[in-house]
């Protein structure tokens, strides 16, 4: 009888564990399976019931996404997570972030660990084909650069001959990096790092010559250095790279909200509306394209309906808590030396590239 | 055994009765709990292989131009313009690399601490016992990225030292002096290497012939006079032409150092060469201080009762002994070491698993990605084993 008991014991404990096992494996292969397209629940539901919104970002970036000393994320990209969450829940505080390395944000995005990926990822071709993501605007237009020692004396790409260069590993800077070299002729060697931690380190301690990554992050990371001016960012531009948040493929309702959040912060900006007075301009908003952008209606008409599946003021809620797109970047990008006048993330009105389609 | 079951089913009980006296059947008991885990298993492997079918489980992405270009790249000449394939065979060569060095120092390190750790020696025991304590307990990963960071500290490549010319030591790497030839170089290591392995092959059988012939010539001599042989015959087909390779350090007319020549260990080779070497060699001094220890006593009493001395008692008596129980546990570590490699991708040592994470970043297909790692670490550890095991059977066959 003791001997049959210990037997059930030990069948019973063999099932769970087979179960348990079961369940575990079928996490792991979800999270694996980055290019089925399945039909589920739309992002912006799943969002909805969580009352939540989760955002995935970079936690080491000054300026557009790093953790600041009271333990709080702040900085451009951070704003867009808060704007989407201010847009669908009214309530720019309520989103999680999740602080991912370059090479694990996509597998993120696909195994549904977050909503929202915005993670100054570059806009290219085969990422929007292969990887099962959309990329929804670029809120950033960005240029690979190089950042060498002052003392080094380098002034060019042409005069890094048989130069070593620090670089993040399955980046697009990786093979923008190789590209440029190799065309020209220039040998060179990479030295590929996961995470920007040992390649800072690297690179103070003149392991590499250079260091290159998009010049908004060269910018941020040689603001931080001691000595910023021992530092300099040579003016050539290596490649052209949009930055902007992405959603998963085949989610085209909170696609469209993430890309009109964008929009419409833009939009704001053009029209003049800030945090400051969106409120008078929501109450008596000067002419019709302006109501439509606030949800309003003008003169005493009825509000225009986009349908989006949120509130039909979501922009003033935006505008309100984050702020329209000149503002988040005054805030955040103005500081590193990153300046709007003269380049590509100047309003369209002022020879930039910022423009936001209609609101109508 | 189902006739009891039967019998109970067509016996003229009410259901619930049927049900109860079922259940208290031991038989059916088993059978409905095999059944709920067969049933559960096949349904569990159905569901994998119906996602698995869905995916595009092809390798196509990978004759695709590779586009990055590789830091170390040893024996195989890699650029950005061969294929993604090409690419991954360096990572391959690479992690092979880390490995068989890593194997290597590991076994002396461990069998130098695990003698130690039985010195008498009050000293050298405790730094051994020390060593294998603090090593031991810390994460291998904190100990690759430690000893990254110490590489760093070597002098950056404007102050390097130089040892009049003969060496350059800076945090670029350490170049050492090194006998090189014009061409074909590495492959004429390559045959002397295999040849070494063939002669001492030889050595054994000729050893075998001598026992029962005493009169036959040195085995020692004969073995030794064929390497030599192979060497030379093949140092004139290969055209082999030594030099002596000095590391030089120029610097270029923009102001570049540019180190060359000699042998170069770089800071993320030989970072990880050591984590791997320092901490596998913790478990190695175990394994080899456990199997001495395991042997009677009387073993170390006979040869001191003999007269040999402490160098021949180790290597007459006690390590021949020691080995049968040494190399079972040793392959386990081999095994550990190769695998924990692929932790190189925490430092910038493009190891096979580096470059199929930035091919899996440039260009999706995760899954047969992974499958295709999986499969070449288990390629490597069955090489590993299948050695060790063809190993461990000439061991135990001597003195059985």
């Amino acid at each position: 009888m003791f001997y049959l008991r210990n037997k059930l014991v030990v069948i019973s404990m063999l099932l769970m564990s087979v179960l348990i096992f079961a369940a575990c494996s079928e996490e792991t292969v979800v999270e694996t399976v980055v290019e089925v397209p399945v039909e589920k629940e739309s992002t912006l539901t799943t969002i909805l019931d969580r009352g939540e919104l989760v955002c995935g970002v970079n936690d080491n970036l000054t300026g557009f996404g790093v953790v600041n000393s009271a333990g709080e994320f702040e900085g451009f990209d951070i704003d867009f997570c808060k704007a989407v969450a201010a847009a669908i829940l009214g309530d720019s505080s309520k989103v999680e972030y999740v602080p991912l390395t370059a090479s694990a944000r996509f597998e993120a995005l696909a195994a549904e660990e977050i909503d929202l990926l915005i993670r100054n990822t570059t806009w290219t071709a085969s990422r929007d084909r292969d990887l099962g993501n959309d990329f929804t605007a670029a809120t950033f237009y960005d240029g690979q650069g190089m950042m060498v020692k002052a003392s080094s004396g380098y002034d060019s790409i042409e005069s890094m001959t048989g130069s070593t260069v620090c670089v993040l590993q399955g980046t697009t800077t990786e093979l923008n990096l190789d590209d440029r070299f190799t065309s020209a002729g220039i040998p060179y060697t990479p030295l590929t790092f996961e995470t920007n931690d040992p390649l800072q380190a690297a690179y103070e301690e003149g392991r590499c010559d250079g260091w290159t990554t998009d010049k908004s992050g060269l910018a941020s990371k040689r603001a931080g250095f001691d000595n910023p001016d021992d530092h300099v960012v040579l003016a050539e531009t290596l490649s052209k790279e949009p930055l902007g948040p992405l959603t998963r493929d085949n989610d085209s309702e909170f696609y469209d909200v993430v890309q009109w959040v964008v929009f419409g912060m833009m939009q704001a900006e053009e029209s003049g509306i800030t945090s400051a007075n969106v409120a008078a301009m929501a109450a008596d908003p000067a002419d019709p394209g302006m109501a439509r952008l606030l949800g309003v209606g003008f003169d005493g008409g009825e509000a225009t309906d986009f349908s989006f599946g949120i509130p039909l003021d979501f922009m003033q809620n935006v505008i309100s808590q984050v702020g329209n797109y000149g503002e988040v970047y005054d805030e955040h990008l103005v500081p590193l030396g990153l300046t709007r006048e003269g380049s590509l993330n100047a309003q369209w009105t002022e020879g930039g590239l910022i423009y936001a389609p209609p609101f109508r | 055994m189902f006739t009891s079951i039967f019998e109970q089913l067509r016996s003229k009980e009410s259901f619930g009765k049927k049900i109860r006296v079922l259940f208290y059947d031991r038989t059916f008991r088993n059978l409905l709990v095999q059944m709920i885990f067969s049933i559960l298993m096949i349904m569990f492997l159905w569901y994998l292989v119906s996602r698995a079918l869905e995916l595009d489980l092809g390798f196509s992405h990978l004759r695709s131009r590779a586009g990055f270009g590789l830091s170390h790249t040893f024996l195989i000449d890699y650029t950005s313009n061969d294929s993604r394939w090409q690419a991954y065979f360096a990572g391959i060569i690479n992690t092979i690399r880390v490995s068989i060095v890593g194997i290597l120092l590991a076994t002396l390190l461990g069998v130098i601490m695990g003698l130690a750790r039985l010195s008498k020696n009050f000293l050298i025991s405790k730094i051994a016992a020390g060593y294998v304590e603090f090593i031991r307990n810390t994460p291998l990963l904190v100990q690759i990225i430690f000893w990254q960071l110490v590489l760093l500290q070597l002098p950056q490549i404007s102050n390097a030292i130089t040892f009049g010319g003969l060496s350059v030591w800076s945090n670029r790497g350490i170049l050492l002096p090194f006998i090189n030839s014009v061409e074909n170089g590495s492959l004429w290591f390559l045959v002397l290497l295999i040849s070494l392995i063939f002669c001492l092959f030889i050595r054994s059988y000729l050893n075998k012939i001598r026992e029962e012939n005493t009169n036959f010539f040195s085995p020692n001599l004969i073995s030794l006079f064929i390497f030599f042989g192979i060497g030379i015959i093949f140092y004139f087909i290969l055209g082999i032409d030594l030099y002596s390779d000095i590391p030089t350090l120029e610097v270029n007319q923009y102001g570049t150092y540019i180190q060359s020549g000699g042998f170069l260990l770089s800071p993320e080779f030989a970072a990880i060469l050591f984590a791997l070497v320092i901490y596998t060699g913790t478990f190695i001094t175990e394994i080899v201080r456990g199997s001495i220890q395991s042997l009677p006593k009387g073993q170390t009493e006979a040869a001191l009762a003999l007269g040999l001395s402490s160098y021949q008692r180790i290597t007459l008596i006690i390590l021949p002994q020691a080995l049968r129980s040494i190399i079972p546990p040793l392959t386990n570590q081999y095994l550990n070491l190769t695998k924990n490699s692929s932790l190189s991708v925490a430092i910038a040592y493009p190891d096979v698993f580096m470059v199929s994470r930035t091919i899996m970043n440039n260009a999706g297909h995760a899954l047969p990605m992974l499958f295709l790692i999986l499969i070449t670490f288990l390629g490597l550890s069955l090489f590993i084993s299948l050695f060790m095991n063809f190993l461990n059977r000439r061991v135990t066959r001597i003195g059985a």
